[in-house]
């Protein structure tokens, strides 16, 4: 007997599956897509048709203009990029400690990262609520961002300490014989070499903090201050709700994560798998 | 004396201060909190009064006589259990199948990928969309189809609301495993497969000495940090259902946040945060002495 994946049959069998599983991960998204560009009336007249007739801009337009989507946008961006840029200088630095100079605790690194995984955001959002009070941050970036490091620096170090452990020795000590300080060695000869993981972790934490919706929700309630998670879930806040719209401003929010997740894919798997082998 | 003065040397500044800064936010962002948290569990703490005092156990007994928590706890068992498994087995059939065929399993897996890359808030608007019983699409679809006779809401009637949710959440986190799975797949040399066919192996027995050996390190991995986040998660749930109808879908994160933020009982909703933590860390527990047994008997 041959095994499945052999045979002509059994490639073709798994062609098939991998065909119908692509369709169903698929689908949504081209789903929301069309859908963003039929009218109303196309919407409820013909609700299995799967190209508009008529292409209509009119959702993007109301989405920027009217709901000031636009806005919105800019404050995601504001936040995810600040927190990002915290995140990796913090978690490069920390992940590179941990690796070169307590390699006790850098063999623990997964067990540390389950640990801190394993507090869960609901439970952090009770003190957050107060604390951001205390402080009187609410309503602001900065209270936002503080939070998002919470869940995005433990994560980064992890990914990164990974990066790090594939630099060899030899490389630094060369470095270190010519004289270069740990500072140097770490910036000009280490840096570059895990340029492409970094990369891909800061990559990770935008999307991450780019999705966030629960600390968002709890810590902003002015529109104008809003990323655009929250500013999303608003459009659900009235009486009848307009789909269009929501569906505009979805495959707004969408595109930008699905764009760098495609850049970064084989980054983010690689890590795992050579993290638990060890 | 002597060991003293050497563990002195390796005390070493500037390793130090390249970890300094990240344990500092991790002490300040996630112990300070969770021992706030611990302290407002024994208080009367209300998100909009100012004044409270100690009440020693009463949330807890409150909670843990409170029949709304069980239904909510055994929620959470359901919604957890069966989206990792669903998410286990669909992620491993299409790593598996990826890793066999000989052309375009890059094609594949890229467009596989897709729902990893969704927001929560964009998950729930879609589902809700594809569900919707007036345009949505299945519901006109298997009424046109014949297999039911009118369009039905897929989140609202309580006999299907739990399944559409565990379909959408396997549709989301699949592609996670699927991702881990085959870059641990490709790992396997493959003269071990040769070799085993040399011995007689059938392909049965090669899947289980040779690929589940070879990976379960990855799976056991991947089902610890995926337990935690299913449990955990609040967004997803919340946003397809808000936690109805009638509370089918109300996990125990929902369950916290409607008593902190909807009845305002922050001291409540802090008591029932800690007994989740705490039955997270048994649960995880037992799954790192699994994982140590494992790692023990590859050595």
């Amino acid at each position: 007997m041959r095994p499945v994946g052999r045979s002509k049959v059994g490639v073709a069998l798994l062609y098939l599956f991998l065909s119908l599983l692509s369709v169903l991960a698929v689908f949504p998204l081209v789903w929301i897509i069309l859908s963003s560009f039929k009218t109303s009336g196309e919407m409820a007249s013909h609700p299995l048709a799967f190209f508009p007739e008529t292409f209509t801009f009119e959702y993007y337009r109301r989405v920027l203009n009217n709901l000031h989507f636009a806005t919105n946008i800019k404050n995601s961006l504001i936040v995810s990029l600040s927190a990002t840029l915290i995140t990796i200088v913090v978690s490069s630095l920390g992940a590179y400690g941990i690796v070169r100079f307590f390699p006790k605790a850098g063999k623990r690194m997964t067990k540390l990262l389950i640990t801190t995984y394993m507090f869960p955001p609901i439970l952090l959002a009770v003190p957050y609520s107060i604390i951001i009070i205390k402080l009187g941050l609410v309503n602001t970036w900065t209270g936002l961002v503080i939070t998002y490091l919470s869940f995005s620096i433990p994560y980064a170090i992890w990914m990164l300490s990974g990066f790090f452990q594939t630099v060899p020795l030899e490389i630094e000590e060369a470095a270190r014989v010519d004289g270069a300080g740990k500072w140097r060695v770490f910036v000009q000869v280490v840096l570059p070499i895990v340029a492409p993981g970094v990369v891909a972790t800061a990559i990770y934490t935008f999307i991450n903090t780019w999705n966030e919706f629960l600390f968002a929700l709890l810590l902003i309630n002015s529109s104008g201050k809003m990323p655009i998670s929250v500013a999303l879930y608003s459009l659900t806040g009235s009486e009848i709700l307009d789909w269009g719209e929501m569906m505009a401003a979805s495959v707004i929010v969408i595109l930008p994560s699905i764009v760098f997740f495609m850049l970064i894919q084989r980054k983010i798997a690689g890590g795992m798998a050579e993290g638990s082998v060890k | 004396m002597n060991s003293l003065r050497t563990s002195f040397k390796r005390w070493n500044l500037t390793g130090l201060l390249f970890v300094l800064p990240a344990v500092l936010i991790v002490v300040l962002l996630l112990i300070y909190p969770i021992l706030s948290s611990m302290y407002y569990s024994f208080t009367s703490k209300n998100l909009i009064r100012p004044h409270y005092q100690w009440v020693w156990l009463d949330n807890f007994r409150y909670v843990l006589t409170n029949p709304e928590f069980y239904r909510a706890f055994a929620n959470s068992i359901k919604w957890t259990v069966l989206s990792i498994v669903g998410q286990l087995l669909v992620g491993f059939a299409a790593a598996l199948a990826l890793n066999k065929i000989p052309r375009f399993s890059g094609f594949f897996r890229t467009l596989l990928i897709i729902p990893w890359a969704f927001p929560a808030i964009v998950i729930a608007f879609t589902w809700k969309w594809i569900f919707n019983d007036v345009y949505g699409f299945l519901p006109n679809l298997l009424t046109q189809l014949g297999i039911t006779s009118h369009n039905v809401n897929l989140f609202a009637e309580p006999s299907l609301v739990f399944g559409a949710v565990l379909f959408v959440n396997i549709w989301f986190g699949a592609p996670l495993f699927m991702v881990n799975i085959l870059s641990a797949l490709k790992t396997i040399p493959a003269d071990q497969y040769e070799a085993a066919m040399m011995d007689g192996a059938t392909p049965w027995q090669s899947f289980w000495a040779i690929t589940i050996r070879h990976i379960r390190g990855v799976i056991g991995l991947l089902l610890v940090l995926r337990t935690i986040w299913v449990f955990n998660n609040f967004d997803l749930l919340y946003l397809m259902t808000g936690g109805g109808p009638s509370d089918l879908t109300t996990t125990l994160p929902i369950f916290a946040y409607k008593t902190g933020w909807g009845l305002k009982q922050l001291g409540v909703a802090s008591a029932i945060t800690i007994i989740l933590l705490l039955f997270l860390l048994v649960v995880c527990m037992l799954y790192f002495r699994l994982l140590n047994k494992w790692e023990k008997e590859d050595r």
